[in-house]
């Protein structure tokens, strides 16, 4: 049999399975561009480099960055006092006009020039320095997003990761388990666990209550994952090597589902910080002497008509916070999805269609300068 | 079939035992009844506590209560909320009412218009509007839906309120809304830069035609829709019905739908007298409605043809169109009667509770269906917009994902390739298919939403189940808490096997075996 | 301009339903455009098939999506389209709209994925009839049992009520066709119509095909990467590579004559089914079947081979690595009486150093067995002895041993390396569980082993992403082969792969079996691929073993009914000996149903 000589431009993908047939013959087209791409890579170094394309993604990190920076910051935290002059408690008189926000905005913005001042935020109505309260909110809210997130994560892994890889009667009960959960809408056991933690009064505890609450999607979702990842055949392979069930789940199949469970963490996180403000707006999460931006928004509501800063600023944190939170989970989403083929739309066609014509134009005319030169000038 | 409800039931009645207990425990730990007599200094305290150890049984170990809770549940009785002392059956009938009304309205809404903005985004993925929406949901789902609450109780009552008293848009304003809706029909609709500036003046015309015509004819103190009103609004709506349901080029199709609009006219001085006469109630508008539905396909099956089914169906669809329409004119023909009360004072849109006090009881009996309605409507339209957002922005998310990942499929393909029109393609083949996912999201979605009326039953003070379920976990009373999680574990359990059903039906791959 | 719609019995049978005049179809990639074809230029006359082969990214299905305008949103076509004299470019989106379906037909691989799953294939027939005909549903209606009976369909009163996920996959390509024909197209473009099927329904299609050829008088294209199709079906052939066209001509001269190195090189790659010797025995009564490369290349492999007789003695019982003994494996299903039996009282006897090829198609067991071997799935009854354990019933603990003697190759190189670990960690997993081998040594092992499969040493640290499917099978066989185990299993391990990718990692495979000498069951639904490899061949048939015997007399001999139909339904790459095949194969046909009766 004449064997021919290996020829290493011949793309010889196989057909993914479940992939659109229309698209394929685009992507083995691309696959040397493709592979050019990737060489070397690392999936998480792709990861990245897909997520630093999302220009939404990576304005929401920096804007979250400088957030938290600054609730930290500002009025410090635990026994190191930040760098701010007021504290969140501390009252004072106010008078007349006295409790207006100092804060205006650069001209550029259409302010008076910018100025930071003594209370940016304005007072309240007992003279405590709003933007403190605001920073000491942000921080409550931003620590128990957090914690929601890592406990809600770990349960969440391992009752899917359990439930998907052995199957059988475990996968029922923990389903059984998770659809009891379900019952129960997370905002109304979170109250009741809400409730629970007020005794205490700790944000710590809460949020771990609040973790205990929402891990079910995530159960469900690591659970489908594993249960399709069970039928790849690289983890037949690590059975077959003699690999032990937990090195398969830890070490081959969890790295795979990496993106579920990053992409919905994220997104739960952006959920964790809405319910606990709405928790502790309707005074079942964060209360007194604790401060959360939900119990400051119920707090101020009734002056809305005299002192609606009162009203605007923490609402405005806690979009912010949830905004960018959603948006780097957008990102993330796009960076780890498998499926992800960048279809250009019709817009980025025409636009390299112009860039191509420009370019022929331009050579044209490069070549043709003096003609054409000549003919304008006469 | 019947088997696999019933084996569903009986496991969905399980998983109701097993979370009453679980709950009633969890309660149980949460709340503290002694907590304002621990901190009271009356002389006779341990007194007081001891009376109230007594009334609550607080001695007897928490399953044994569990379980005479559970016996009077079987017998249909909730207990009594020891506080109030109300008994719980009778706060939780109202309650439920009013949170059903709330929540099926904004569940409707959000699904009708986030599907569709969905569609129309995913069949415009990658463009401007496509973005545009991204962003929307992407913001609606990170507003705190108490904030929103409380923004539109403080600011936007106020204002619409205000402006009511004195309606008047200037010119301006209305250059402005007619830009701006013009700019979002552009978007939605597409197409070459010819076709985007005919589409954006076009909407912008008719917007501006309109409002100006609103403005007129003093349509925001004396709103109205007369039978030329409807006559427009219904072609549109046989119009809109027919190019969705079989395609403009189905004559008999639109010959039903015109025909529907035709006969709601001819009814419409009839339909007057009868809505003026009869002392209505809502029995007799769902009849109504009934009618309307089976006279419109009735309308199909008389243009005949082949494919009358389809047409009856589009007939059924614009006829009930053009009935609401008749009933809204009903409605509003009492608005001014609703504006001078003197318990509204021009103050029309409510921002506290379900319904304004003494308002039915000094009316007319005629008018007491009229008035309560729009009443009813007042009050629902705040706390609905606030309730509905995020449910909004997530059928709009998973509406668009779905038909993205249909319009992928294989299938499609074949479609095209068969030479059907877009329309078949993209209503018959992709939207058919991409509602199978979206069936299953529903339920959980409505349960959400149910917690989500806590937060906007408070801020609106609306009396709830929310609300009572809220008011009970401050009072510490654990009667009414545990009636608050069967019923939304109930539901949650019904809407689960709903849904099974309807992917089911939609799905004939899926069998409802047990 | 001549009527678009000009009846079959007008147009004089020289003229072409079709010229295609330099076609370049593009896609834009990463902000460019890549061309997907270049300049393909052909035409189709009423009655003629013309085949369009190539492998995967060659363009072949693109240049023909793009005349019905089915390109991806991220394709455009240019070149000139003559559809009976109308331009399918110039067209306007409504025209073209017309055109597809009642004009222009199209069958899909996937028939599962192309039907739409929620609605009948009656509606869908019926909706394609009553598009382009102003039909009411009663006749349109008569009109798809018609054209379900034309197809074959069995049942077809009932069946034009059913889904198609309660459908064969056989018969719901042939309710796809159906529906492609519907409107008794001019043109029909069949795109790989046959590859997911089994090779027996494959056999029906594309006899169902050529019979309809006769009778509806289209232009066919068929786009397809198997000869042996090509040489079944084809009138004219037309070899793409990279989007281009490198050679074009009557199915016989491509096959006997090829002209272009590619051709020749890409009919060397095709397994043929039957070495020489038979070759010649088979054809002692045909026409004399032209010298092919393929014919006279297939190497001649030991080991020897004498008589018949003598090979069918069992292997010497002590030398066996594997013994099977009316082995039963059984899925669990879910609840009682559920359970699917999947392999029923299969007897296998495998000496040391043997290759033995495992045949059946799917749903046969084949797969199955296969995992059994190596310990994926339990086998309840009967007996398993492997390297000289009993498997039957054993814990863990006992079986244990046995990881590190026998090993896997799987089926599809994409799924079966973690695409989160680099391919050196993938391949030094078994080194590292059963050696305890790690650094240097590891990756020296490491390096050993993608050297022995022909990769470079500096692969190790690629991820498999990177790498193409041929590389990735590769690296599948290196780390079956890191323990040196004594039987290997390989499933299906080169049917993912285009050809001649298949042809060099097949290759690969008999050196390294050469040199270690491992036994090895070969699990395929290719007889081709089996019998260029094995001593012995064992069929597999609705989870039994059906025959056992040497690869030669298995090919050349079978005893066995379903061996006998399952070798008449491969079709060969040689127009000729195909045509004789055929005529055999309905013989075989029209016997059983003789038996049947």
């Amino acid at each position: 049999m004449t064997i021919p000589p290996p020829d290493t431009n011949h793309p010889a993908g196989p057909v993914e399975a479940g992939a659109p047939a229309d698209l394929l013959a685009a992507e083995s087209q691309a696959e040397e561009l493709k592979m050019r791409d990737v060489e070397g890579l690392s999936q998480g170094q792709i990861v990245r480099r897909r997520f630093f394309r999302h220009r939404g993604a990576v304005v929401a990190m920096i804007v979250l960055g400088a957030v938290i920076l600054l609730a930290f910051t500002s009025v410090g935290f635990g026994n190191w006092t930040g760098w701010w002059k007021h504290t969140p408690l501390q009252t004072g008189n106010v008078t007349g006009t006295g409790a207006q926000p100092t804060l205006s905005l650069p001209t550029w913005l259409g302010g008076d020039g910018f100025v930071w001042g003594d209370h940016p935020f304005g007072r309240d109505e007992s003279g405590r320095d709003v933007f403190a309260r605001v920073m000491k909110g942000t921080q409550t809210s931003l620590i128990v997003m957090f914690i929601v997130g890592i406990v809600s994560t770990v349960i969440g892994v391992i009752v899917g990761a359990l439930a998907g890889y052995f199957g059988g009667r475990l996968d029922r009960f923990l389903m059984r388990v998770t659809d009891l959960v379900i019952t129960i809408p997370v905002l109304v056991l979170g109250a009741v666990l809400g409730a629970l933690a007020a005794g205490k009064n700790s944000a710590f505890l809460l949020a771990i209550f609040l973790g205990l609450a929402s891990w079910t999607t995530l159960a469900r979702l690591v659970r489908g994952d594993f249960l399709t990842l069970r039928e790849r055949e690289f983890v037949d392979a690590a059975r077959v090597a003699g690999a032990s069930s937990r090195r398969i789940i830890f070490k081959h199949m969890l790295p795979n589902s990496i993106g579920v469970i990053i992409v919905n963490q994220t997104l739960l996180m952006s959920t964790a910080i809405l319910l606990e403000t709405a928790l502790s707006f309707v005074g079942l999460g964060i209360t007194y002497p604790n401060i959360s931006l939900g119990q400051l928004i119920n707090q101020y509501q009734e002056a809305f008509a005299t002192r609606p800063w009162l009203f605007w600023w923490p609402g405005l944190f806690i979009v912010v916070i949830a905004l960018c939170v959603n948006f780097i989970g957008d990102g993330l989403r796009d960076a780890f999805d498998p499926r992800q083929r960048r279809i250009p739309s019709q817009r980025a066609l025409r636009r390299a269609e112009r860039k191509a014509a420009a370019r022929a134009e331009s050579a044209a005319a490069a070549d043709s300068t003096v003609g054409a030169s000549g003919k304008e000038t006469t | 079939m019947l088997r696999f409800i019933s084996r569903r039931l009986g496991m969905g009645a399980l998983i109701l035992l097993i979370s009453s207990f679980l709950m009633y425990l969890l309660v149980n730990v949460s709340i503290r009844p002694m907590e304002d007599l621990e901190q009271s200094t009356a002389r006779n305290k341990e007194q007081l506590i001891a009376d109230r150890i007594e009334q609550l049984d607080l001695n007897t170990n928490v399953v044994i209560r569990y379980f005479k809770w559970l016996g009077n549940f079987f017998t249909g009785d909730f207990g009594v909320a020891w506080r109030s002392s109300q008994s719980v059956n009778d706060q939780l009938g109202s309650a439920m009412i009013s949170t059903l009304q709330l929540v099926s309205a904004a569940a409707v809404l959000a699904i009708f218009l986030g599907v569709a903005v969905g569609i129309i985004s995913a069949l415009r993925q990658y463009t401007t509007f496509d973005y545009l929406i991204t962003f929307l949901s992407f913001l609606l789902y990170s507003l705190p839906a108490f904030w929103v609450a409380v923004l539109l109780k403080r600011w936007g009552a106020l204002r619409f309120n205000d402006f009511l008293r004195d309606p008047a848009l200037t010119a301006l304003a209305i250059a402005g809304i007619s830009a701006a809706l013009g700019i979002v029909w552009m978007l939605a609709l597409g197409g070459a830069l010819k076709r985007r500036l005919i589409n954006f003046v076009g909407a912008g015309t008719v917007t501006a035609l309109v409002l100006f015509y609103l403005q007129a004819t003093n349509w925001w103190t004396s709103p109205k829709i007369d039978p030329v009103l409807i006559a427009v609004l219904g072609s549109g709506v046989a119009v809109a019905t027919t190019l969705l349901s079989t395609g403009l080029r189905n004559r008999r199709s639109l010959g039903t739908a015109f025909s529907a609009v035709a006969l709601g006219l001819a009814l419409y001085v009839p339909m007057q007298y009868l809505l003026y006469y009869v002392q209505m109630n809502w029995w007799i508008i769902t009849g109504l409605a009934l009618v309307a539905l089976a006279s419109g396909a009735g309308l199909g099956r008389l243009w005949g043809g082949p494919d009358w089914r389809q047409s009856a169906r589009t007939g059924a669809i614009t006829a009930f169109g053009v009935a609401a329409l008749i009933f809204l004119d009903q409605v509003m023909s009492y608005w001014g009667q609703y504006l001078a009360h003197p318990t509204i004072s021009n103050r029309p849109i409510a921002t506290v509770g379900d319904r304004t006090p003494n308002l039915v009881q000094s009316v007319q009996e005629a008018d007491k269906f009229w008035l309560g309605t729009i009443d009813q409507y007042t009050h629902l339209l705040l706390p609905t917009v606030a309730l509905m957002l995020i449910s909004f922005a997530s059928y709009t998310r998973y509406a668009r994902s779905s038909m993205l990942e249909v319009l992928n499929q294989d299938y499609i393909r074949t479609a095209r390739a068969k030479g059907l029109t877009e329309r078949t393609v993209i209503m018959r083949h992709g939207f058919r298919n991409s509602l199978i996912p979206l069936a299953t999201i529903v339920p959980l979605d409505i349960v959400a939403l149910f917690g989500g009326a806590i937060i906007t039953e408070q801020v609106f003070g609306r009396p709830g189940m929310g609300q009572m379920f809220i008011k009970s976990l401050h009072n510490a009373e654990i009667e009414p808490i545990m009636a608050y999680l069967m019923v939304t574990a109930l539901l949650a359990v019904l809407a689960n096997i709903i849904a099974d059903l309807i992917y089911a039906a939609l799905d004939p791959r899926i069998r409802v075996t047990a | 301009m001549t009527a678009a719609h000009a009846p079959v019995a007008d147009t004089p049978p020289s003229e072409h339903v079709l010229e295609v005049k330099d076609l370049t179809v593009e896609f834009f990639v990463d902000g460019q455009w890549l061309p997907a074809a270049i300049d393909v230029s052909y035409d189709v006359k009423p009655g003629e098939i013309l085949a369009i082969v190539g492998e995967s990214g060659s363009g072949k299905t693109q240049s023909s999506m793009s005349l019905v305008g089915l390109l991806p949103p991220n394709g455009r076509a240019r070149g000139q389209a003559l559809l009976d004299g109308q331009d399918l470019f110039a067209m306007s989106k409504g025209r073209l709209r017309h055109v597809r379906g009642k004009d222009i037909a199209v069958i899909f691989q996937e028939p599962m994925t192309a039907l739409n799953p929620v609605y009948t294939i009656g509606f869908q027939i019926i909706e394609t009839i009553r598009t382009h005909f102003p039909m009411g549903p009663k006749e349109a209606r008569e009109r798809a049992l018609e054209l379900l009976r034309m197809v074959d369909i069995p049942e077809p009163e009932r069946r034009i009520d059913s889904y198609p996920h309660e459908l064969s996959g056989g018969q719901r390509q042939r309710a796809m066709i159906a529906q492609a024909l519907a409107c008794d197209p001019r043109l029909l473009i069949a795109d790989e119509p046959t590859t997911a099927l089994d090779v027996t329904v494959q056999a029906e299609i594309l006899s169902l095909m050529r019979d309809l050829r006769q009778r509806i008088d289209s232009g066919i294209i068929l786009i397809t990467h198997d000869m042996g199709v090509v040489a079944d079906m084809a009138d004219t052939v037309l070899v793409m590579k990279d989007g281009k066209v490198v050679e074009r001509g009557p199915v016989r001269q491509v096959f006997y004559d090829p002209q272009h190195p590619y051709t020749q090189r890409l009919l060397a790659s095709v397994p043929h089914l039957g070495r020489p010797d038979t070759d010649a025995t088979e054809q002692t009564d045909g026409p004399a079947a032209p010298a092919t490369p393929a014919a006279t290349d297939t190497s001649v492999r030991e080991p020897a081979r004498t008589s018949t007789g003598s090979l069918q003695a069992a292997p010497i019982e002590s030398d066996l690595v594997l013994s099977a003994r009316g082995i039963d494996i059984v899925y669990e299903g879910r609840k009682k009486g559920t359970d699917f039996k999947a392999v029923s009282g299969a007897d296998l006897d495998i000496a040391r150093g043997e290759v033995v090829g495992l045949v059946g198609e799917s749903g046969s067991g084949k797969t199955t067995v296969g995992r059994a071997i190596v310990g994926l799935l339990p086998v309840k009854t009967g007996s398993l002895e492997i390297c000289g354990i009993s498997v039957v019933g054993a814990d863990a603990q006992t079986t244990q041993p046995l990881r590190s003697k026998v090993g896997i190759v799987f089926q599809d190189p994409g799924s079966s390396l973690n695409p989160r670990f680099p391919i050196g960690e993938s391949i030094g997993e078994p080194l590292f569980l059963h050696r305890g081998l790690r650094g240097a040594e590891l990756s020296g092992r490491v390096e050993t082993l993608l050297d022995q499969v022909e990769l470079p040493k500096a692969m190790r640290n690629r991820y498999p992403h990177e790498l193409s499917g041929g590389q990735r099978q590769r690296v599948g066989i290196a780390r079956a082969l890191a323990l040196e185990p004594e039987l290997l299993v390989a499933d299906e391990p080169t049917s993912a792969l285009d050809v001649s990718v298949q042809a060099k990692v097949l290759e690969l495979f008999r050196e390294l079996q050469r040199e270690h000498g491992f036994a090895c069951v070969f699990i395929s639904h290719d007889l081709a691929v089996v019998e260029m490899l094995s001593d012995r061949i064992a069929v597999m048939h609705h989870g039994k073993i059906v025959e056992v015997g040497t690869a030669q007399q298995v090919v050349s001999a079978p005893k066995d009914s379903y061996t006998r139909r399952l070798l008449a339904a491969v079709p060969l790459p040689n127009p000729d000996l195909q045509q004789e095949r055929r005529q055999e194969r309905d013989r075989l046909l029209a016997e059983a149903a003789k038996h049947n009766d």
